[in-house]
C-alpha cells in the first residue's frame, strides 16, 4: 500500500515541480511573443506541406527522435505498474493502455549531422492528431478513453485541447485502411447495388403533393423536349437552348463523358429526386447522374445515351470513377500515417526516452491490433522499425552519469538540463560536465535557423522529441562516439559502441525490465534500478496469492500475520496492496500457494467452530474473500474491462468462484509439494506447544491465543 | 434526412431517425395530412412548415439561434473562477422560481449502436443502458435554469456549468477515467465547445457517497455540534477531567481579561503564554485542550458551555477522529456571533471546496421544487452517478432512491406525448416546432441575464428549450403552472400524473413495469417480447428488406405476418405477430429438424437465434461487446453453462433447455 502510494506520490510531485518552473502558456494562438522561436506545430491546415518537407528531412537525418502525449495511461489503478508485474503481464498492461486511450500530440525531431559546422541540425515537428472519422464506417476508433490526471497534467503544462479536437490530424491504421477498401471493392464489385446516385430514397418518394406531381409533370415535358431537341438534330444542340431561355434557366445543355447531358442547376434536393423518378419512369436512354468530388461531374447531370450497351458503358464509367474517388478519399484518410510510414520505410535510427509504450500506440493507432503475447508483438515492431534506442536504458547504463544524479530520477527534463547544459540553458556554463565536450545542436524551423533554441514548452511532444534527440547525441558522445570522424551520413545503425543499446528498451521502468526487440527476451538492467531493485526481495511469481474482495481496511500486516500464524512465522516473504480491494501475498515456498489456496477452499466448504476461530478467518471474514494464483492476475489484465477497483473488475470478467485451486497439471506436483510440506509441519509441531490435538479439541478448553497458534495446516488437513 | 438531424447537435434526437424505416415518412406524410384537412385554410402554411422542419431539422436550430441573437439573451457560462458567484445567484433564484430546467452535455451516450435506447428496450434493459453510459462518460456541461410561469411569460434564469472531474483534493476522486465518444465530441467541436476552458477551469464535484467515503482524507477544522453527551453517570475520571479543564479554561480566561487591563512585560506575557498554552486565532487569544477519547470531547464541549464568550472548535486528526479542541475566546457577544459567522463561512467555503459543482445539485434537492428535464432517463442517471452515489442494479431501485433526493421529476418528453401519442418528435427543436405549428401557445421569454458582452454564448441553451417548451406544454394542456406556489401537494392533478414517469425510452414509458415494446415508433402498435425472437451471425450489412425477402415463406411461421428491424450491422430483431409463432420459429433453429434451403444455409454459415430472454440478460450480465451477436453469444454460453451446473447439482430435475441440449449434440 505504502509503496503503491509513494510511487504515485513521487510522480505527482514531479509534476507539480515541473509546473511550477513552467508556467508557460502553449496554445497556439498565444504563443505570438515568441512566434518566430516557436517549433513548428501542424494541424490538418498544413499537414500537407508538413508532411513533404519532413519527408525531406527525414530522409537526410542521421536518426529520428520522437515523443507522443496521450490522453491517459492506465485505465484502472490496479492497471498501474508494480514490482509485482511479470513481463507478460507487463505487456498485457501497455496493450490495455495503448488500445484504450489515444495519442493527441507526436513530435518528430529529425537531426543530421552537419560536418562542416559541426553541429547537428533538428528539425523538431510537433503534430496535433485527433482520431476524426473521415470516411464513412469503422472509422479509427469509435470512442476513447481519458485519464482525469493526465488530462489535468496536460492542462498545467498548457496544452491546447482545441487545436488538438478542432484542427487535429485524422489517420487510419493500416489495416483499417485495408479494411476500408476490401469494403469499397465489394460494394463496388456488388451487381445488384446501385452506387449511382441515392437510389433508395428515389424508390420512396412518391408523388404526394399536388405541386410535386406539377413538378414532375413539367419536367417531363422540359426533358422529353431537350431529348427530342438531340434526336432531331445532334448538331443543331443550340435550338433546344433558344428555344429553353426564356422558360427554364436552370437548364443547360452540356457534355459529359462525351455524351450530351443536361444540366440541373438551382434545385432543391427534393426536386432533384423527383427528377430522378421521373427519368426512371419515362426514359429509357437518359440517365440520372448526381456526385460530388472534383473527379466526376460536381453538378447533377441528366446524360442522353445512345443505346442500352452506351448507357452500360457509362454506368461502368461512372462507378470507375466513384470508386476513384472514394479510394482518394480513404488515402487521404490515412492522414498522419503517412508520418509513421515515412519512419518506417526509411529505416533510420528511432531514438526514444523510455518509449515502449509509445511503440505501443504507434502500432496499435497506425499498424494494426497489437498482438496478444510480447513475443509477436516485438517481431512485428521489428518488422516495422528495425532500430530503435531508448534514452533511458543509455542513461541508466552510464554509471558516470548515474553518480551524477545520484539518486534523482533520470527524467528526461532533468537529464536534459545535466546532459545538454549548453542548449537548456545556455546562459549557465556548465562546470559539471565540463571535461566532456558538448555536443552542438542548431534548430531549424521554417527557414530560420538557431544555435540556441529553447521554446521551452516541455511536455509538448515536439519539444520533448528534441530534448530527447539532444540527450541521445550527447549521450553517445559520453560513449566515445566521435560524429567528426564519420563522413556523413553518420551510420549510428552499425555503430558497434552503440550496439548493446540498439532495440533495447525498457518493458517496465520500476522493474528495470529491459526488452530486447530482436530475441523478445526480458532481462534486468544492470546499473540503473538497482538501487530500487534492492528494497525488495526477489520476486518469485509462483509463490504468489492474489486476495481480493477482502475485509474493509484489513492492512498487509495484519495479512502476513494471519498468514505466519498458519504456515509459519517466515512463510510470508511479502504482502502488496493491489488497491484497497485486493493484495498480492508472496511466500518464502510455492507450496503454500496450494496449500493456502486449498486450505481456504475446506474452510469455506464447512462452518464449524474450527474454522471460525481459525487465524485465517479474520482474511476470510464475510466470506467474500475470493483467492487464486498469480495466473489469474494475469487473465484479468487482458480483459477489456477496466472497472476502478479490482474485486469490481473481477466481477465484471465474470469470476463466481471463491477459490480457484491450481490446475490438474500442477496437481501431480503438488502431492509432491504436500509430503514435503507435511514434513515440515512436522517438523514445527515438535516445537509447537499444542499439537495434534485441534481437530477434536473443543475449542472452550484453552485460550484463544494459544488455541490459534496451534492450527498450521496439517491439523487443518487432518480434521477434514 | 439521417445525417441531418444526426448533425443537430441533440444526441438523443438523432436516436430514432436513424432506426426510422424510410418508408415510415409516407405514412407520416398521409397522418398528416389527414390531420390538415380539418384544418383547410391553413393547410398551404402548415405543409410548408412541416417540410421545412423535416427535411431540415436544423433550421428550428438556426431559427432559435437567430432569435436568441436579436434578443440577445445570455446563459451565462460558468467555470471555477465564477462559481462562487454564481452559486450564491442560483440560489436566490431557486428559492424565487418555481420550476428548475437541467440539461446535460455528456461525453457520449454509448459504445456501440445497439447499446443506445432502443424502441425494443423495455424500462429495465433501458435503463441498464442508460447505467452503463453513465458509468462511463462523463458530463462536462451542466446546464440549471430555474424558472417561472406567469401568464403566457416565462421568467427564466439560465446557467451553464462547465464540469471537469478535476481531483482537486488528490484523493483519485471524483472520477480515475472516463471515456469520450468521438462523434460526440465532433458535435461539441461544430457547436464551437471550448474545451480548454472546461478542462482548464471546469469545476469539479464530489458524489455524496464519495465525499463520506473520503471523509477521513478530507479532515479540517469545523465547529461540529456533538450532541448532548449521554446522562451516563460521570466517571470518577470524568469529573476530574472536566474539573482540571474547567478551572484551567477559568484560569485562563481570567488571565486573558486581566492582561487586557494592565500592561505587562512582553517577557512575562510570553511566559505566561507559554504556560496556559495559549495561543492566538486570528486575532483572539485561544487555547488548545488536548484530548485522548471521543468521551472526552463530549464533557469538554458540555463543560464549555458554562463559559458564555469561548467558542469551542475541534481539531480533528488523520483519520478523522478528534485530536484536540481549540477554545476561543471572544470579548462581547456581538464578537461572539462574528466568530460564529466566520466559523460558518468558513465551513461553506470547505463544503464548496470538497463538493464543488454538487452544491448546485444539493440546492435542487433541498428545495424540492419540479425539475423539468428532456430526456430524463439518461440526464437523472447521469446525475446520480456523478452527483450521489453508485446506481442500484434495478430500474425500481434507482427509481425509489431518486424520488428521495428528487419527488417531482417532469420530462417534457413525456408531456409531448399527452398532445400526440403517435407523433414522435424526439429533439427539442422538432417538438418546439412541432407545437408552434399545431397549436397557438405563445410564450414571451424573459432571460434574466442579459448580454452585456457582444459575444452571445450559446452553449446550454437546450435548457432554456426546455422550459419553453414546458411553459407552451402547461399552456397546450390547460395547465396552469402558477398555481401551486410553496406547496406541492397542491401540484395540479394534470401535471401530477405526468410527474415521476421516468421516460426510458422513447416509445415503451407508458407503463413503468409493462414488459411491451414498441417496435417502430411510426405506430402504437405493442407487442409483447414474448413474441420476438433475436436473429444474428448473419451476412454482414445485409438489410432489414433482404432479410424478410429471405425469410419470407422459408417455413410455416414466415407465412403470417412478421417484420424484422435490425438491431446492429449483423443481428436482427424479427416480430411475429402471431402468438406462439415466436417459440415455434426458436425449437427450429435449435433442433434443425424442418427448415427449408434458406433457413438451412443461414444455419450453417453460422446464424444463431435466441428469445428476447437472453437479450434481457446480455444487459442484465453488462456484456456490453462492441456487437451484440458477440455479447448474445456470451450469454448463451453462459445460461449454458449454468444450467449444466445446475443439472449436475440435482439430476431429478428435468430441465428443458438441457434436453435440448441434447439435440443438438446430435446433430
Amino acid at each position: 500500500m505504502k509503496k503503491y502510494f509513494l510511487v504515485r506520490a513521487m510522480t505527482e510531485a514531479q509534476a507539480r515541480n515541473r509546473n511550477q518552473l513552467f508556467p508557460f502558456n502553449r496554445s497556439l494562438c498565444s504563443s505570438s511573443n515568441s512566434s518566430d522561436l516557436a517549433l513548428k506545430n501542424v494541424t490538418k491546415s498544413n499537414f500537407e506541406p508538413a508532411l513533404a518537407e519532413l519527408r525531406i528531412h527525414v530522409r537526410e537525418a542521421d536518426f529520428v527522435s520522437f515523443d507522443l502525449e496521450m490522453t491517459g495511461v492506465t485505465s484502472a489503478p490496479w492497471r498501474e505498474s508494480f514490482e509485482f508485474d511479470r513481463a507478460d503481464v507487463q505487456y498485457l498492461k501497455v496493450k490495455d493502455s495503448a488500445e484504450k486511450f489515444v495519442v493527441v500530440q507526436f513530435g518528430v525531431c529529425p537531426f543530421r549531422w552537419d560536418s562542416k559546422n559541426r553541429s547537428f541540425i533538428a528539425h523538431p515537428h510537433n503534430f496535433y492528431v485527433f482520431p476524426r472519422q473521415e470516411i464513412p464506417g469503422d472509422g479509427p476508433s469509435y470512442e476513447f478513453s481519458c485519464q482525469t490526471t493526465s488530462l489535468d497534467f496536460l492542462a498545467k503544462y498548457r496544452f491546447d485541447f482545441n487545436a488538438c479536437i478542432y484542427e487535429g490530424i485524422s489517420y487510419l491504421s493500416r489495416s483499417q485502411e485495408e479494411e476500408a477498401l476490401r469494403r469499397l471493392n465489394s460494394v463496388c464489385n456488388d451487381e445488384s447495388s446501385e452506387s449511382l446516385s441515392s437510389s433508395k430514397s428515389v424508390a420512396d418518394t412518391q408523388l404526394v403533393r399536388m405541386a410535386d406531381i406539377l413538378f414532375a409533370e413539367r419536367m417531363v415535358n422540359k426533358i422529353g423536349e431537350w431529348r427530342a431537341g438531340l434526336l432531331r438534330d445532334t448538331n443543331e444542340g443550340s435550338e433546344f437552348q433558344g428555344s429553353s431561355n426564356d422558360t427554364v434557366q436552370k437548364l443547360q445543355t452540356t457534355f459529359f463523358k462525351m455524351r450530351p447531358a443536361l444540366v440541373l442547376n438551382a434545385l432543391t434536393s427534393r426536386q432533384l429526386r423527383l427528377i430522378e423518378l421521373v427519368i426512371k419512369k419515362h426514359f429509357e436512354d437518359l440517365v440520372y447522374v448526381h456526385a460530388t468530388g472534383e473527379i466526376s461531374c460536381p453538378q447533377p447531370l441528366v446524360v442522353y445515351t445512345d443505346s442500352t450497351t452506351d448507357r452500360d458503358l457509362l454506368m461502368r464509367e461512372i462507378k470507375h470513377c466513384h470508386k476513384k474517388e472514394a479510394v482518394t478519399k480513404i488515402k487521404a484518410a490515412v492522414g498522419f500515417r503517412h508520418v509513421i510510414d515515412l519512419l518506417s520505410t526509411e529505416r533510420k535510427l528511432i531514438v526514444g526516452h523510455n518509449c515502449f509504450l509509445d511503440i505501443a500506440h504507434i502500432y496499435d493507432k497506425f499498424v494494426g491490433p497489437l498482438p496478444l503475447t510480447v513475443e509477436e508483438y516485438v517481431s512485428e515492431v521489428q518488422k516495422h522499425f528495425p532500430y530503435i534506442v531508448d534514452t533511458k536504458v543509455m542513461l541508466n547504463s552510464d554509471s558516470s552519469f548515474l553518480h551524477l544524479v545520484k539518486k534523482g530520477s533520470t527524467s528526461l527534463s532533468k537529464a536534459f538540463t545535466l546532459l545538454c547544459p549548453q542548449i537548456a540553458s545556455p546562459s549557465v556554463s556548465s562546470i559539471v560536465l565540463a571535461d566532456n565536450p558538448h555536443i552542438k545542436v542548431e534548430v531549424q524551423v521554417g527557414d530560420k535557423r538557431f544555435s540556441n533554441w529553447n521554446s521551452g514548452a516541455k511536455h509538448e511532444a515536439g519539444y520533448d522529441a528534441f530534448m530527447t534527440g539532444c540527450v541521445f547525441a550527447q549521450a553517445c558522445t559520453r560513449l566515445g562516439i566521435d560524429f567528426n570522424l564519420h563522413a556523413p551520413p553518420v551510420d549510428l545503425v552499425h555503430n558497434e559502441k552503440l550496439q548493446k543499446y540498439i532495440n533495447h528498451l525498457y518493458l517496465s521502468w520500476i522493474n528495470g525490465d529491459v526488452i530486447d526487440l530482436r530475441t523478445g527476451k526480458c532481462a534486468t538492467d544492470s546499473l540503473g534500478s538497482t538501487n530500487l531493485k534492492n528494497r525488495y526481495p526477489k520476486i518469485l511469481f509462483s509463490n504468489i496469492v492474489i486476495l481480493w474482495d477482502l475485509p474493509s481496511k484489513l492492512k498487509a500486516r495484519e495479512i502476513k500475520e494471519c498468514m505466519s500464524k498458519v504456515f509459519g512465522s517466515d512463510s510470508v516473504t511479502s504482502v502488496f496492496h493491489l488497491d484497497e480491494t485486493a493484495a498480492f501475498v508472496q511466500f518464502s515456498r510455492q507450496e503454500f500457494v496450494s496449500c493456502f489456496l486449498e486450505l481456504k477452499d475446506t474452510l469455506e466448504q464447512k462452518y464449524d467452530p474450527i474454522s471460525v476461530l481459525h487465524p485465517l478467518s479474520k482474511i476470510l471474514e464475510g466470506g467474500r474473500t475470493r483467492a487464486a494464483s498469480y495466473e489469474l492476475y494475469k487473465e484479468i489484465c487482458s480483459s477489456p474491462i477496466s472497472e476502478v477497483l479490482f474485486s469490481n473488475q473481477a466481477e465484471a470478467v465474470g469470476i463466481e468462484w471463491r477459490t480457484r485451486l491450481l490446475e490438474p497439471v500442477v496437481e501431480v506436483e503438488k502431492q509432491e509439494d504436500k509430503a514435503s510440506t507435511f514434513s515440515q509441519d512436522q517438523d514445527r509441531k515438535e516445537t509447537s506447544p499444542i499439537n495434534n490435538a485441534a481437530g477434536t479439541l473443543s475449542c472452550c478448553h484453552f485460550p484463544t491465543d494459544e488455541l490459534v497458534d496451534s492450527f498450521y495446516p496439517v491439523q487443518a488437513q487432518l480434521s477434514k | 434526412m439521417e445525417s441531418l438531424s444526426a448533425c443537430i447537435g441533440d444526441a438523443n434526437a438523432a436516436t430514432f431517425c436513424c432506426y426510422r424505416p424510410l418508408h415510415s415518412t409516407f405514412k407520416f406524410l398521409c397522418h398528416f395530412a389527414i390531420t390538415v384537412v380539418a384544418n383547410v385554410p391553413r393547410l398551404q402554411m402548415v405543409h410548408k412548415r412541416f417540410f421545412c422542419s423535416k427535411i431540415f431539422p436544423n433550421a428550428a436550430d438556426h431559427h432559435f439561434r437567430l432569435r436568441h441573437h436579436q434578443n440577445k439573451w445570455l446563459i451565462k457560462q460558468v467555470t471555477k473562477s465564477n462559481f462562487s458567484e454564481a452559486l450564491g445567484e442560483i440560489r436566490t433564484h431557486v428559492s424565487n422560481s418555481d420550476f428548475i430546467a437541467v440539461s446535460l452535455q455528456q461525453t457520449g451516450a454509448y459504445s456501440a449502436p445497439w447499446q443506445r435506447v432502443l424502441p425494443i428496450d423495455t424500462a429495465e434493459t433501458a435503463y441498464l443502458k442508460a447505467k452503463r453510459a453513465a458509468e462511463r462518460f462523463q458530463v462536462l456541461q451542466f446546464a440549471v435554469c430555474p424558472f417561472s410561469v406567469k401568464a403566457s411569460k416565462l421568467i427564466a434564469h439560465p446557467y451553464n456549468f462547465h464540469l471537469f472531474p478535476r481531483d482537486e483534493l488528490k484523493i483519485a476522486m471524483p472520477s480515475y477515467s472516463f471515456s469520450c465518444q468521438l462523434s460526440y465530441l465532433t458535435t461539441m467541436a461544430r457547436e464551437g465547445f471550448d474545451f480548454n476552458a472546461c478542462i482548464y477551469d471546469g469545476i469539479s464535484y464530489l458524489s455524496r457517497a464519495q465525499e463520506l467515503a473520503a471523509a477521513d482524507r478530507i479532515g479540517h477544522s469545523s465547529p461540529i455540534s456533538y450532541g448532548v453527551p449521554s446522562s451516563s453517570a460521570n466517571s470518577v475520571a470524568d469529573s476530574v477531567f472536566t474539573e482540571r479543564t474547567k478551572s484551567r479554561v477559568r484560569h485562563w480566561v481570567n488571565a486573558c481579561k486581566d492582561s487586557n487591563k494592565k500592561t505587562e512585560d512582553a517577557l512575562i506575557s510570553t511566559l505566561r503564554k507559554l504556560v496556559s498554552g495559549s495561543e492566538l486565532y486570528g486575532s483572539r487569544p485561544c487555547l488548545i485542550i488536548n484530548v485522548c477519547s471521543e468521551r472526552q470531547v463530549q464533557l469538554v464541549l458540555e463543560m464549555l458551555k458554562e463559559f458564555v464568550d469561548v467558542v469551542p472548535i475541534v481539531v480533528p486528526a488523520r483519520g478523522g477522529e478528534v485530536q484536540a479542541i481549540r477554545v476561543v475566546l471572544t470579548s462581547s457577544e456581538e464578537d461572539k456571533n462574528l466568530l460564529e459567522k466566520e466559523l460558518q463561512d468558513m465551513e461553506e467555503e470547505h463544503n464548496k471546496r470538497v463538493r464543488g459543482f454538487r452544491e448546485v445539485i444539493d440546492l435542487i434537492s433541498t428545495s424540492q421544487k419540479p425539475v423539468v428535464a428532456h430526456n430524463s432517463l439518461n440526464d437523472f442517471t447521469f446525475i446520480y452517478s456523478k452527483f450521489l452515489a453508485p446506481l442500484p442494479s434495478t430500474m425500481d431501485e434507482f427509481k425509489s432512491s431518486l424520488l428521495l433526493v428528487f419527488p417531482h421529476i417532469l420530462d417534457v418528453n413525456h408531456l409531448m406525448k399527452a398532445i400526440g401519442p403517435f407523433e414522435k418528435v424526439n429533439n427539442l427543436p422538432a417538438s418546439i416546432s412541432y407545437l408552434r405549428r399545431k397549436f397557438f401557445a405563445p410564450i414571451d421569454m424573459e432571460v434574466s441575464h442579459r448580454a452585456e458582452a457582444d459575444n452571445v454564448q450559446i452553449h446550454g441553451r437546450n435548457v432554456l428549450r426546455i422550459s419553453e417548451l414546458f411553459a407552451k406544454l402547461c399552456s397546450v394542456l390547460k395547465i396552469n403552472p402558477e398555481t401551486f406556489e410553496g406547496d406541492y401537494s397542491h401540484l395540479s392533478y394534470a401535471l401530477q400524473c405526468h410527474a415521476n414517469t421516468l421516460n426510458p425510452s422513447f416509445t415503451s414509458s407508458e407503463d413503468p413495469i409493462d414488459e411491451d415494446v414498441r417496435i417502430w415508433n411510426k405506430n402504437s402498435r405493442r407487442i409483447s417480447i414474448d413474441n420476438l425472437a433475436l436473429l444474428w451471425g448473419l451476412e454482414s450489412g445485409i438489410s432489414a428488406a433482404e432479410l424478410k425477402a429471405l425469410l419470407h415463406g422459408s417455413h410455416e411461421v414466415f407465412s403470417k405476418e412478421f417484420d424484422v428491424q435490425m438491431v446492429d450491422k449483423n443481428c436482427a430483431v424479427i416480430v411475429f405477430w402471431t402468438p406462439g409463432f415466436s417459440d415455434r420459429f426458436l425449437k427450429i433453429m435449435d433442433s434443425g429438424e424442418i427448415f427449408c434451403e434458406s433457413l438451412k444455409d443461414m444455419i450453417s454459415e453460422g446464424s444463431a437465434a435466441a428469445s428476447y430472454k437472453t437479450y434481457r440478460s446480455v444487459c442484465k450480465l453488462g456484456l456490453w461487446e462492441a456487437d451484440l451477436a458477440d455479447a448474445l453469444d456470451k450469454a448463451l454460453e453462459k445460461s449454458k453453462r449454468l444450467t449444466e451446473a445446475m443439472s449436475e447439482e440435482d439430476l431429478s430435475v428435468i430441465d428443458w433447455n438441457n434436453d435440448k441440449m441434447i439435440n443438438l449434440d446430435d446433430l
